[in-house]
């Protein structure tokens, strides 16, 4: 058994070789002048073409053997013709042929001839070459046939203006020597003609729509099991129709005007008349592309019009998106000569021929409306960047289908879910403006059509965007109407599932928190405003949320103070604003604090209290100590992890030791606190460290009493080391207890060679000989390894140091 | 001159006469050795025009017979020629061979003998010439089979002539069937005999394919053939209450399952009579005997020819 291949290989093979050998004949007769015996032996050799057994492709091949060999055929008899030698009546001889195939391949190739050795009789030919070819009704040798006559006419089709008067083309004809023998016997027109663009255009049409119902006959031929089959052939057959409509578009005389009038009204006539969606969503495609862009703009109603009453089958949107795609590129390409007419409303007539196709087809799936709307959102964007109301339209009108078609909640993973999300997103891409987009009226309430994961990536998509162009929102309203639009990624959303992932989560309320940034309002005033509308949205997003979003906002309310600060001449109001944004920031970190964060608020706290003291405003010193004094109780009452207490107590002291803006009556208090709680700390390093970072307080810290200069307590500093020492001592692990006594060294050399008088030189020598009394004795490990490179640092450090003496300290008598 | 199968299929050529046209000549009778003599009953010449039924051969049925004496009784001592003249000769019908039946015209030249007859016979040719016929109108016809097939044709006359070309479309109506092929073939019936004895020949002179693979309701399919390439007589009722020669055009469909559906239609053949002939040069055909040759020269028919002045024709010509 053969496969269907191999049989069809060998069916070709066999055509393919009496093909040959007839060709051989003929040639071999016509060189021989034989012409008769010549014309006998193409159509044998046509006679192949009758077969029914070979598949599209296999025809193919044979098609163009054949048609190669009919060249020679009609190179000779152009020879013959221009040497004279007119063959009488052989248009008329060869359709003695019995067989229509060979008959009319004969005719056709004679026929050319003749128009070629006397363009006079064109006309008449061309007319009857495409009638006469009707006789073939078997849809695959009829394509062929019929492509042949398109093939060899190619270069012969009339092209010239149609005369006004009509009269001068046949007066010339009537002196014109009449070449057609046989033909007048059964053409009826008694004048020869050269024919103009109008008989072209006739004559293409007619061999077009012929070709169309031929190619479309394919269709209902066989079995209903080999449709799939068939479809496939159907489509690898059909450039052979659309060949009609490449003719079509070569015609030079074919200006707007006739593709409007003539060429256009023939074709979709036909396209939607034959009601086949194969051929129909090809053809309109071809349409498009064979035209030039100008004449689509002149046509597009009566196109798209026929796009309505197309067959429920084809896939529309790929034809008007193919057509919108077109044209959006034609306005793109900038030339001034290429830019659409005024005249020409594109927008207004997609936008109702697209609605009036989506009325006609209520079973068009909701995906490919979307898909039209998305096509009509690129045309309005492309060509009309300026006309947001068309964008807006767009949206507005897909709203209403959507509401029309009652849906809602749609699934992320689903078409026409995908295909909205690139409708939303389009506008977003094309402005890289977010602040257009709330120019849009119906962008927020379309959002709400989707389900939760949609929504939120269409969020992140827009916050991304905003924050890739660094577009600043500097309005209230604006920062309202972009929040509610992406308020899935600010609040909990009712659809919200359960289960959201952890990481995602954190990345995406990252963006949250840098898009924060970029709220700046023009004014200070308007700046607070946009931050409080910030703080009200982000306020509500729930504990999980606030710890990225708030504060960004209070850092934001923070740098918005010391812009007060340094508008203070201009804004008399300005210590009270400042105030009130203090109170602002007071309010938000307490939501926080609500939400049993603890270290987030403190920190945010110290920052407050350090910002404040660096602004003079009436009652500031009030608010630094309500800030310190809240940090404090933070961590007091909800630091209880040991490690957290002793960097929490670090960050507190570090904070206070930078504050100036304290007078002695606060800052006595808060100094004898911090050293309080650091000699509280449970274990006795952290004690000991604590303990160390205190006495910073104590020399370089700063009080308004003072002017703000440092304390320069070098009683208390002492007192301080001394107090750590202590703690060391009571150090039960020898290396923890060596590593401490080198901390404590390294502060003694600090504030030493700082001008701290009341270190004495004697111990530091005390503090050095203890450490290297204990440090043989450490296990030898990384811990103790080390210790013993700190230590063997700041010995370094001293040798160096008492080689350059220096005007504040001495280290005479070292004895490092 | 013109052409014309004889009997066996052969083709012969003889001179071209019409109706009406004077036939006349010279007869030569050459002996065969100088100095011989010819003892003869008297020398005639006929003009025959006769149809034979093959089936019937002993009975040959002359239409028209004239007769000629050239010379009374006597003897021949040398070579003599004699003219002959049949004037305005009444050629009523055109010179024919079927498959069952011959219509023929000749001159009989016969040397009444004692014995046997010297008789030597040459045919000539005849054709009718119609004027174009006033009346032409187109067939048209819708045909049918309920509830599968119906079609409307159209040809675009009833009567063509020998050259002409037959026009015409098909449309169809209705189609329920699969149909592989259309052809139109041109049927000659050849009918001999009269009432129970009546003979009927029909010979498929042409087959020709019109249209290729199935057509759809609505589809018009063009029809053009050309008559000039195969060989038609013209259509001749009822020739001398002998025979009838007609021609019909058969419109056949076939299916895929090679059913056959057809129908038949007559049309009128005629012979044209627009073209001035040229033609017929003096030429001979020698007959002889033993000792006798006898020769029938024929004449140039040809009114053009200034060097025979003699010959009258009458042309049935517009």
């Amino acid at each position: 058994m053969m496969t269907p291949q191999e049989e069809q290989e060998k069916l070709l093979e066999e055509a393919l070789t009496v093909v040959r050998t007839q060709s051989f004949q003929m040639k071999r007769c016509l060189d021989k002048s034989k012409l008769m015996d010549g014309l006998k032996h193409a159509s044998n050799m046509l006679s192949e073409l009758r077969t029914s057994l070979l598949s599209p492709k296999s025809y193919y091949e044979l098609y163009m053997a054949i048609s190669d060999e009919l060249c020679h055929l009609e190179t000779y008899l152009l020879d013959e013709f221009s040497k004279g030698r007119k063959v009488t009546d052989l248009y008329e001889l060869v359709q003695y042929a019995g067989n229509i195939i060979p008959r009319l391949y004969l005719l056709i190739t004679v026929g050319v001839v003749y128009i070629k050795s006397n363009e006079l009789s064109r006309k008449d030919i061309l007319k009857d070459l495409v009638e006469m070819c009707r006789g073939v009704q078997h849809p695959l040798r009829g394509l062929f046939l019929r492509n042949y006559l398109l093939q060899c006419t190619k270069n012969v089709l009339p092209d010239a203006e149609e005369d006004a008067e009509g009269g001068e083309v046949s007066v010339m004809s009537h002196a014109a020597p009449r070449a057609i023998a046989g033909l007048n016997k059964m053409v009826n027109s008694s004048d020869a003609d050269a024919g103009t663009v109008r008989d072209s255009i006739d004559f293409i049409q007619l061999n077009f729509a012929e070709m169309n119902k031929l190619w479309v006959r394919m269709q209902h031929q066989g079995h209903s099991r080999d449709r799939e089959k068939r479809e496939q052939e159907r489509r690898e057959l059909r450039i052979l129709v659309g060949t009609n409509l490449v003719r079509l578009s070569q015609l030079e005389c074919v200006d707007v005007e006739k593709y409007k009038k003539l060429v256009l009204p023939g074709v979709l006539e036909q396209v939607v008349s034959c009601k086949d969606a194969i051929a129909q969503e090809y053809l309109m495609e071809c349409v498009i592309q064979v035209f030039p862009d100008e004449y689509h703009l002149q046509t597009l109603n009566s196109f798209l019009h026929a796009c309505v009453d197309l067959h429920p089958d084809v896939n529309i949107k790929n034809v008007i998106i193919a057509l919108i795609d077109r044209l959006a590129q034609f306005s793109r390409k900038g030339d001034v000569a290429r830019t659409i007419p005024m005249e020409i409303q594109l927008f207004d007539i997609f936008s109702q021929q697209i609605s009036l196709i989506i009325q006609n087809r209520p079973d068009m799936p909701p995906e490919d409306i979307v898909s039209l709307q998305v096509a009509l959102i690129n045309l309005a964007l492309k060509c009309y960047p300026t006309k947001l109301d068309y964008v807006d339209k767009v949206l507005e009108t897909t709203e209403e289908i959507f509401h029309r078609l009652n849906l809602d909640h749609l699934d992320a993973a689903s078409a026409v879910s995908r295909e909205l999300a690139r409708l939303m997103k389009i506008p977003i891409d094309s402005y890289n403006n977010v602040l257009e987009l709330l120019k849009l009226e119906h962008y927020g309430p379309l959002m709400e059509y989707f389900d939760y994961q949609a929504r939120k990536s269409i969020s992140t998509h827009l916050i991304l965007n905003a924050l890739e162009n660094e577009t600043v929102i500097p309005s209230p309203e604006q920062v309202e109407g972009i929040l509610n639009i992406v308020g899935p990624l600010v609040q909990d959303q009712s659809d919200q599932p359960e289960i959201d992932d952890e990481e995602d989560f954190a990345e995406e309320q990252g963006y949250m928190g840098r898009f924060i940034h970029l709220l700046s309002g023009d004014t200070p005033d308007q700046q607070y405003l946009v931050l409080s509308t910030a703080r009200k949205h982000f306020g509500n997003g729930g504990n999980r949320r606030i710890r990225h979003t708030l504060p960004p906002i209070v850092f934001a309310a923070y740098r918005l103070a010391l812009k007060y600060y340094q508008l203070r001449e201009e804004d008399e109001k300005w210590e009270k604003k400042c105030g009130k944004i203090f109170q602002f920031c007071h309010q938000t970190i307490g939501a926080l604090m609500k939400a049993e964060l603890t270290e987030l608020p403190l920190r945010l706290f110290l920052q407050g209290a350090l910002v404040i003291s660096q602004l003079d405003f009436e009652n500031h010193e009030t608010v630094a100590y309500e800030f310190m004094s809240q940090a404090f109780t933070l961590y007091e009452d909800e630091i209880s992890d040991s490690k957290a207490q002793l960097a929490a107590i670090t960050l507190i002291v570090s904070t206070f030791e930078k504050i100036s803006c304290f007078g002695e009556e606060n800052h006595e208090p808060l100094r004898t606190q911090c050293t309080l709680a650091a000699s509280k700390l449970l274990k006795k390093p952290d004690q000991c460290r604590g303990v160390v970072v205190c006495s910073h307080m104590f020399w370089s810290g700063k009080s308004k009493d003072r002017a703000g200069k440092e304390l320069r307590d070098g009683k208390r500093v002492v007192e301080c080391l001394k107090k750590a020492g202590r703690i060391a001592n009571q150090c039960m692990d020898k290396s923890v207890q060596v590593q401490l006594y080198v901390e404590i060294l390294n502060s003694q050399i600090y504030f030493y060679e700082n001008g701290c008088s009341e270190i004495q030189v004697s111990s530091i020598n005390e503090l050095i000989a203890k450490i290297r009394e204990d440090l043989p004795n450490l296990e030898s490990n990384d811990e103790s390894d080390q210790i013993n490179k700190h230590f063997a640092n700041t010995i370094t450090h001293l040798k160096i140091a008492k080689l350059q003496s220096s005007s504040n300290f001495s280290y005479d008598g070292l004895d490092p | 001159m013109a052409e014309i199968k004889t009997e066996d299929g052969k083709k012969e050529k003889h001179y071209l006469y019409l109706d009406g046209e004077t036939i006349s000549g010279k007869v030569s009778i050459k002996l065969k050795k100088a100095g011989t003599r010819l003892e003869h009953h008297g020398i005639k010449v006929e003009f025959v025009g006769q149809i034979e039924l093959y089936y019937d051969r002993g009975n040959h049925h002359e239409f028209t017979s004239l007769v000629r004496e050239l010379a009374r009784p006597g003897e021949l001592t040398s070579n003599v020629s004699y003219d002959f003249e049949f004037n305005q000769v009444e050629k009523p019908y055109e010179s024919y061979t079927g498959t069952n039946v011959r219509l023929r015209y000749f001159l009989r030249l016969t040397v009444v003998k004692r014995l046997s007859d010297l008789v030597k016979e040459q045919d000539i040719v005849v054709h009718t010439l119609s004027h174009y016929p006033d009346m032409n109108s187109s067939i048209k016809m819708e045909v049918g089979i309920e509830d599968s097939l119906h079609i409307e044709f159209e040809y675009n006359k009833s009567k063509y002539h020998l050259q002409d070309v037959i026009v015409g479309k098909i449309y169809f109506i209705l189609v329920r069937i699969k149909i592989r092929h259309m052809e139109l073939q041109i049927i000659k019936r050849e009918t001999t005999g009269i009432g129970p004895n009546t003979f009927n020949e029909n010979e498929t002179i042409a087959k020709f394919e019109i249209m290729d693979g199935a057509p759809v309701r609505g589809e018009s399919i063009p029809i053009r053939l050309f008559l000039n390439g195969y060989e038609l007589t013209p259509t001749m009722r009822d020739i001398n209450k002998k025979f009838s020669v007609r021609y019909y055009l058969n419109l056949v469909l076939v299916d895929e399952e090679d059913r056959r559906y057809f129908k038949q239609q007559e049309i009128t053949v005629f012979r044209k009579a627009d073209k001035v002939r040229k033609s017929v040069r003096n030429a001979s055909a020698k007959f002889g005997s033993q000792d006798v040759a006898a020769h029938v020269q024929s004449p140039s028919s040809d009114h053009t020819d200034a060097s025979s002045p003699r010959y009258e024709h009458n042309y049935i010509a517009d």
